[in-house]
């Protein structure tokens, strides 16, 4: 039966929220504002470790850890973004995935401060009672909720705009007296130190960091959700994870009945859908199944 | 009076070849003012040099207001538009996103208005700006304001509309014929000359229809292989051999 109180589904959907968020996230950074960021695990994944080894090898109070672990994502992600900020997008894309990259071999490489592949252990929920996985996933929800209906707000004020417009003509948005070098600085440090609070979040859902959390498969899980949900509506990565990482994660995983010598076929197959689907959405629905569809007589 | 700038020594220069000299020259001391030459005399350039868009080799812009010099020479393209020297588009240009209703309320929105944390008062700021749109929309004869801008004609007219509601002191108008119907042309630059009797704007034009330059402008400047080689009224210019000879000779002796 459909219970949630089983730790294992609460762990799935915690996750799959987790997604939901990064992927609007991302819609704000690339669907809105045009900046193609391929590191969001390492946002992600630089929040969830520093939270987890200021609380753990540290022991700073937990408030305090979260709070400073996303100070440092947000230090980071602006000075990564003061060189970003007006290379064109190839540059973006390839600086952001190196960040990424270099998240995952920092935490397997300093063992000193992360256990390395050992793994760092064990992060507890903000509430050690019986009930801490529920009530994080229940924060976890709040967040990403916050998230999304802050997502659809902003783009029907003037700063919704000024974004649209420097995504869709950046010259011309500057003729017309916006900066957007600094807007573009803004809104990429809140976006990242978000994804960084999301990471802070997971950690005690996972509770065991290493470094296979890490990898560039959620990079790219949230990049697929919000292309095939669409990059420019604000549901689209909430519709994205919904079509791809829940029905492989969650539905799949708790509810099929797979053999145990198949298990591992399921990975590989869910990366094989991923990958069809993503071709079929940039195919048939370039900007997604919320996006308008192609444009008779456009391009 | 009115803002003028003031252009001295300037230089540019593409791979050895110079674009622009211009040992010295003051633009916008007269309402409507025309700059006029050859293809490849460095109309454009010159433009660019003046809002910011590329820099010089060497020299310096001013500009010239209540007395104060504003050196602008370098500074970034939004901060010079913000200053009030804007420049209307030679190419098309539009946000294919934004409706045209939404291209002019981006152009509304001050400084004050943009920030990650205004989520509220959208309704306020399409009130307050509701008229003004209103006014240019019939002005412009736009179908449908919530619409896109669809034809070359209503995206360059857009591109001139998103200047003007900027309340530019100085507009910097680059071809604005090219694409529009002739009695287009005539209601835009009625409209243009309205605007800048109302708001104490200056305007510069450069155009290659010489009727227009002739009918709107009190002042020409003709530019020739980088350099500016002659001033004077409309009349002094058309009269003038120098620029027959350059310029005129082939399609209009």
């Amino acid at each position: 039966m459909f219970d949630l109180l089983t730790s294992y589904t609460l762990f799935s959907l915690s996750t799959v929220m987790g997604f939901v968020a990064l992927a609007t996230l991302l819609h704000l950074q690339f669907g809105l504002a045009g900046i193609v960021n391929f590191g969001v695990v390492g946002f992600w994944g630089l929040g969830m470790y520093a939270f987890g080894v200021l609380l753990i090898q540290f022991e700073v109070p937990y408030p305090l850890a979260m709070l400073l672990a996303v100070a440092i994502v947000a230090a980071v992600s602006l000075l990564i973004g003061w060189v970003i900020v007006d290379l064109n997008d190839q540059a973006v894309l390839v600086a952001t995935l190196a960040f990424g990259t270099i998240v995952t071999s920092l935490v397997t490489t300093e063992k000193w401060l992360t256990e390395g592949v050992v793994g760092l252990g064990s992060v507890p929920y903000p509430v050690e009672t019986g009930d801490g996985a529920l009530w994080q996933f229940v924060v976890l929800t709040a967040v990403t909720a916050a998230i999304v209906i802050y997502a659809a707000r902003i783009a029907k004020t003037p700063y919704g705009r000024l974004l649209a417009a420097k995504r869709d003509n950046e010259p011309l948005a500057r003729g017309l007296g916006k900066n957007t070098s600094r807007h573009k600085l803004t809104i990429f440090v809140i976006t990242c130190a978000l994804m960084g609070f999301v990471g802070t979040l997971s950690a005690p859902v996972h509770r065991f960091l290493t470094p296979d959390l890490i990898g560039p498969g959620v990079t790219f899980s949230a990049w697929i959700a919000l292309i095939v949900g669409g990059k420019r509506h604000p549901l689209g990565g909430v519709l994205g994870v919904a079509l791809t990482i829940f029905v492989f994660d969650f539905v799949i995983e708790t509810y099929v009945p797979v053999p145990s010598e198949h298990a591992a076929t399921v990975t590989v197959i869910k990366t094989i859908v991923y990958g069809v689907t993503l071709i079929v959405a940039l195919m048939f629905r370039p900007l997604g199944l919320l996006g308008p569809g192609r444009k008779r007589g456009s391009r | 009076m009115g803002d003028t700038i003031e252009v001295n020594g300037l230089r540019k220069s593409y791979g050895g070849r110079v674009v622009n000299e211009i040992p010295r020259l003051t633009l916008s001391e007269h309402r409507i003012e025309g700059l006029i030459g050859p293809n490849g005399a460095g109309k454009t350039t010159l433009m660019s040099l003046i809002t910011g868009r590329i820099r010089p080799d060497t020299g310096s812009v001013r500009l010239l207001r209540d007395g104060a010099a504003i050196e602008i020479t370098g500074m970034s393209l939004n901060r010079v538009a913000r200053l009030g020297v804007v420049r209307t588009n030679q190419k098309i240009q539009d946000f294919e996103s934004l409706t045209i209703e939404d291209s002019m309320l981006l152009s509304l929105a001050t400084d004050r208005d943009e920030g990650p944390g205004r989520l509220f008062g959208e309704r306020d700021f399409r009130e307050r700006c509701d008229p003004i749109i209103a006014d240019y929309v019939a002005a412009m004869k736009f179908a449908d304001r919530s619409a896109h801008a669809l034809s070359a004609g209503e995206k360059k007219l857009l591109d001139i509309v998103r200047c003007l509601l900027l309340e530019p002191k100085i507009l910097l108008m680059d071809e604005p014929t090219v694409g529009l119907p002739t009695e287009q042309t005539d209601e835009v630059m009625a409209l243009v000359s309205r605007v800048a009797e109302r708001q104490d704007m200056k305007v510069v034009i450069i155009e290659h229809d010489l009727d227009l330059i002739w009918k709107v402008c009190e002042h020409v400047h003709f530019m020739a292989d980088g350099q500016i080689l002659l001033h004077g009224t409309p009349e002094e210019v058309r009269t003038n051999r120098l620029v027959r000879d350059k310029y005129m000779g082939e399609s209009h002796a």
